[in-house]
């Protein structure tokens, strides 16, 4: 059986792993809301400070999966298969290297490097020093049915586990779903709740979306 | 407290994007390129170069003279001082 061993959101008003809220942003402090979160996680990695929103909800993801759901997270190299999408792509960042040129005058390399969508998965990869499949998908909206497939396939392959997720932050709004989808050993299937004392859930279509919903619409 | 270096640290800020960090979370003497310093990689290097240029008014023109020059804020404002006398 597959199961979602961990999963986390943040949204502009919160940080939810597993579904319990672990933090909010304040209003009074100095840093940013993913700053605040990466202070609150006790998070040691400098390259962090670098990165583009996106990336940055990548690492944030993980780093409280791996910290607030207890999933030791000790895979293989290769063992880890990497799927995220959102639906405008890095738009928001070509907007700030556009900006960087226009005001002042020269092209920053710095952000640029941020302008494809999937460099999350490769600051993922570099963290973690997993070097499995990798994917990102532009798609209007969150598709369950597109996650629960590629989980499937991929965990039908050999790989030890599959994370990914919705990460779409741009100007106005910030939604992020990270999950871990592991093969855990058949045990019986319990008709409710879908979600055990752990907080592990059953990967469905159905269960997927459910606790998309939990924190986001 | 050396303004050059204050300075520095502020546009260092400026010039990579790094929204979150403060003068004060970057000491003088930290290894910008260091994992446990700032973490620079070598598309940081080409903001330095960009940034000595147009702050300081140095072109970089021996890689060498950068590889010592960037270690630090110190050792960048040691550079820069040569560089202008």
């Amino acid at each position: 059986m597959i199961k979602i061993t961990g999963y986390c959101h943040i949204t502009d008003l919160l940080c939810a792993v597993n579904g319990k809220i672990l933090l909010q942003p304040s209003p009074d402090s100095e840093h940013s809301w993913f700053r605040q979160i990466y202070n609150f996680a006790d998070i040691q990695y400098p390259k962090f400070h670098k990165m583009d929103a996106l990336a940055q909800a990548g690492v944030l993801g993980v780093e409280l999966i791996r910290l607030f759901a207890a999933r030791p997270m000790d895979f293989q190299d290769e063992g880890v298969d990497l799927v995220f999408a959102n639906r405008y792509a890095s738009a928001a960042t070509d907007r700030r290297f556009q900006a960087s040129y226009a005001d002042h005058m020269s092209p920053s390399p710095a952000i640029f490097v941020y302008t494809l969508p999937n460099i999350i998965t490769g600051e993922i990869a570099i963290l973690k020093k997993w070097y499995g499949e990798n994917t990102f998908v532009v798609m209007p909206e969150f598709d369950p049915g597109f996650f629960t497939s590629y989980i499937q396939r991929h965990i039908a392959r050999g790989c030890e586990a599959v994370i990914g997720g919705w990460v779409q932050i741009d100007e106005e709004n910030t939604e992020v779903f990270i999950f871990l989808a592991e093969p855990i050993p058949a045990e019986p299937i319990p008709a409710e709740p879908i979600q055990a004392d752990d907080g592990a859930v059953r990967l469905g279509v159905r269960e997927l979306l459910e606790i998309y919903q939990q924190h986001l619409s | 407290m050396d303004q050059l270096k204050e300075d520095l640290k502020h546009q260092i800020i400026e010039q990579l994007n790094l929204e979150d960090v403060t003068a004060a979370d970057i000491s003088d003497d930290m290894l910008l390129f260091d994992a446990n310093g700032l973490a620079l990689d070598s598309i940081d290097a080409l903001e330095m170069i960009v940034l000595l240029e147009k702050y300081h008014g140095i072109q970089v023109v021996n890689p060498e003279e950068g590889k010592s020059a960037f270690l630090s804020v110190n050792s960048l404002a040691e550079y820069i001082r040569q560089k202008s006398n």
